[in-house]
């Protein structure tokens, strides 16, 4: 039963609102955290073995009659489920405790879930309109929770972020339409087997150019950035947690990899294209980042960083640099997500994000300092933390398909990584502590409870890397790396 | 042709001043009065579903939601248009359409026609049947919105 991992998120969301007006807080906790962890059980439990003989097919029928509700699971769809499961797990964990203030909890837990069907629903979509239809479900929710907080700043940041994701929805669009009126069909492998006999070469480039500009908005590649450092530092701790862990590699990453490699089939000039717009946003972000003094607009200006990483690595296009790409991606995925809570941590104790204004801070928030600790050299790839590993996979893709240069941009690129993430830790938990912040204690315990959990997790992956590598990359990059053929053949709806 | 020509560059003029009207009335109508000419180019391309869906609902419907919530909301002070609009827009429409002649006509050329195959079968098998995920994709939506108004609206409730 694929289509479980996007009806029970929706159906539980759908109910939330109405079980809030019984119970406010304990019911509405309970039910989707059940859910998120239900789908992390399902996803690991019963994915697997699904997809062991090729990729799994879900058809329905109603009435005895079959309807046309297509989804399709494969090692690539079901790495992204489980990292959309994992972080989802971690971030409602978190939410238990840091949206008590907000208030309209169930109502938070709703919208979160319909953010998690859509990212779901677009994992395993098989038709390019689905994939733009479960896209705007995943942003839809996102705008609100961007602006959950209602203050000026959030409404401001929600609505730049929505005016620029118009222009990609509206360019995915397009791109999607062009396809169709070449092709006369939406499902992935009937477009794939018809672009492959087709002689179209200009009006292809035409349509991956557009998706390159609208999933490149929606993945904040450099120079398609502008929203990002805007929206999420301003959403509530655990939506930009979803938001920089999750969503850009979703419905940015995710779409435009499956489309690019398993449909349109990766050309030479597609991957010199990706793999330039990787290491633009690589380096600039990462210089951008280092001037921020607010601690979440740093994390948000590291992920367009990293993004470019993982662009960076798929792009290229070798089963390696693919295998590295996604490695990264799920390490970022939950090094980011812990980071941007525990930086909610400190905002909810000290009601600061400024830098400058922290100091000291491990002294009375042991956990959230180690788990920060833990995510920023994660991500900074440290050895032998997860992070490390998916960088040294990476940067020897590049040298071994004869890319020396940007194998040292991205070593450097790295260094200065660490230098940012050690600023974060000298300037908030390290030094003297600040008189204003004696009284301040440590998070409560399902924030520290669940900073903690991610934090293992990335040990633990660092550790049992190969592990990782062989049960959930391997299987994904597989898929990938055979190109067109993945989809015509074995998708053979 | 010439008529389809009129009907796009009509869709155009009428989006076009969608955006550029400051007074919320006007603009919603001129929203209308394009989402008509989009339903007839609709008809005219053999696709009625569409031309009727396009004109009941958007024209109609929305156009409906959204002047009932001018005259709920507005304050009826008389809206200056900028001065702006007024050389600003001439010029855009002007450059929009060279462009586009100068650019659609070529590539039209290179798109392959895909030959339009038999009618797959009524409006309702179509969507019941071959479109069934779009039905789940819009229940998701609409529960979206929905959310999201609440959520948003939540505290003005109570200062109000």
């Amino acid at each position: 039963m694929i289509i479980l991992f996007v009806a029970l998120p929706l159906i539980v969301a759908g109910v939330l609102p109405l079980i809030g007006k019984v119970s406010r807080r304990v019911l509405p906790d309970l039910l989707a955290n059940a859910a998120l962890l239900f789908l992390v059980v399902y996803a690991v439990a019963v994915g697997r073995p699904l997809i062991a003989n090729g990729p799994a097919l879900q058809k329905l029928t109603w009435l005895g009659e079959t309807v046309n509700l297509r989804l399709a699971l494969d090692g690539f769809s079901l790495f992204m489920l489980l990292v959309i499961s994992v972080v989802g797990l971690g971030v409602s964990l978190f939410s238990i405790d840091y949206m008590e203030h907000y208030g309209a909890k169930a109502n938070y837990y709703a919208l979160l879930l319909i953010m998690i069907a859509g990212m779901n629903g677009l994992v395993l979509a098989t038709d390019l309109f689905h994939i733009y239809l479960f896209l705007e479900v995943a942003a839809v929710a996102s705008y609100s929770l961007v602006a959950f907080g209602l203050g000026h700043d959030e409404l401001e940041a929600a609505f730049k972020y929505l005016m620029l994701s118009v222009v990609a929805s509206a360019s995915i669009l397009f791109s999607i339409a062009v396809i169709f009126g070449m092709t006369g069909s939406l499902s992935l492998p009937d477009v794939a087997r018809a672009l492959r006999d087709l002689d179209a070469g200009a009006v292809v480039g035409i349509s991956a150019a557009l998706f390159i500009m609208g999933f490149g908005l929606k993945a904040a590649l450099i120079p398609f950035h502008a929203w990002l450092p805007d929206a999420h530092p301003s959403a509530p701790a655990p939506i930009s947690a979803v938001l920089s862990g999750l969503l850009i590699k979703v419905s940015g990453v995710y779409a435009m990899t499956r489309i690019f490699l398993n449909v349109f089939g990766l050309t030479p000039a597609l991957s010199t294209v990706l793999m330039y717009l990787g290491t633009v946003s690589l380096v600039g972000a990462a210089f951008l980042a280092l001037g921020q003094k607010d601690v979440k607009r740093m994390l948000a200006y590291s992920s367009i960083s990293q993004v470019g990483y993982i662009v960076l690595g798929i792009g290229l296009g070798t089963p390696l640099g693919i295998a590295g790409g996604l490695f990264h991606l799920f390490n970022h995925a939950l090094a980011k997500g812990l980071l941007f809570l525990t930086s909610g941590s400190i905002q909810q104790s000290t009601g600061t994000r400024n830098l400058d204004e922290m100091g000291g801070l491990a002294k009375r928030m042991p956990f959230t300092a180690a788990t920060n600790l833990v995510g920023a050299l994660s991500i900074a790839g440290v050895p032998p933390l997860n992070g490390f590993w998916s960088k040294l996979l990476i940067i020897m893709a590049l040298i071994q398909a004869g890319h020396p240069v940007f194998a040292l941009v991205a070593v450097l690129t790295s260094v200065l990584t660490l230098w940012y993430y050690l600023l974060i830790q000298r300037k908030a938990f390290f030094g003297k502590l600040n008189e204003k912040w004696a009284a301040v204690k440590e998070a409560p315990f399902w924030m520290t409870a669940s900073t903690v959990f991610l934090a293992l997790l990335c040990v633990a992956v660092g550790i049992l890397f190969s592990l990782t590598i062989r049960t959930w990359i391997q299987p994904a990059a597989g898929v990938l790396a055979d190109g067109v053929q993945a989809v015509i053949r074995s998708w053979g709806l | 042709m010439i008529v389809q020509t009129a009907l796009l560059i009509g869709l155009v003029l009428f989006s076009v001043l969608a955006i550029f009207l400051k007074d919320l009335l006007r603009a919603a109508i001129s929203l209308a009065v394009a989402s008509l000419f989009l339903g007839i180019v609709f008809f005219r391309m053999n696709a009625p579903y569409a031309g009727v869906f396009e004109i009941s609902v958007v024209a109609g419907l929305i156009t409906v939601l959204f002047i009932l919530t001018i005259a709920l909301t507005n304050t009826a002070e008389e809206v200056r248009e900028s001065p702006l609009a007024n050389i600003v827009f001439p010029l855009f429409f002007v450059v929009f359409i060279v462009i586009d002649a100068l650019v659609m006509k070529g590539l039209l050329q290179k798109i392959p026609t895909v030959a339009s195959g038999p009618e797959a079968g009524t409006f309702g098998e179509v969507l019941w049947k071959g479109r069934t995920l779009d039905l789940l994709g819009q229940i998701a939506v609409i529960l979206a919105g929905v959310f999201s108004v609440l959520a948003l609206f939540r505290k003005r409730d109570k200062h109000d």
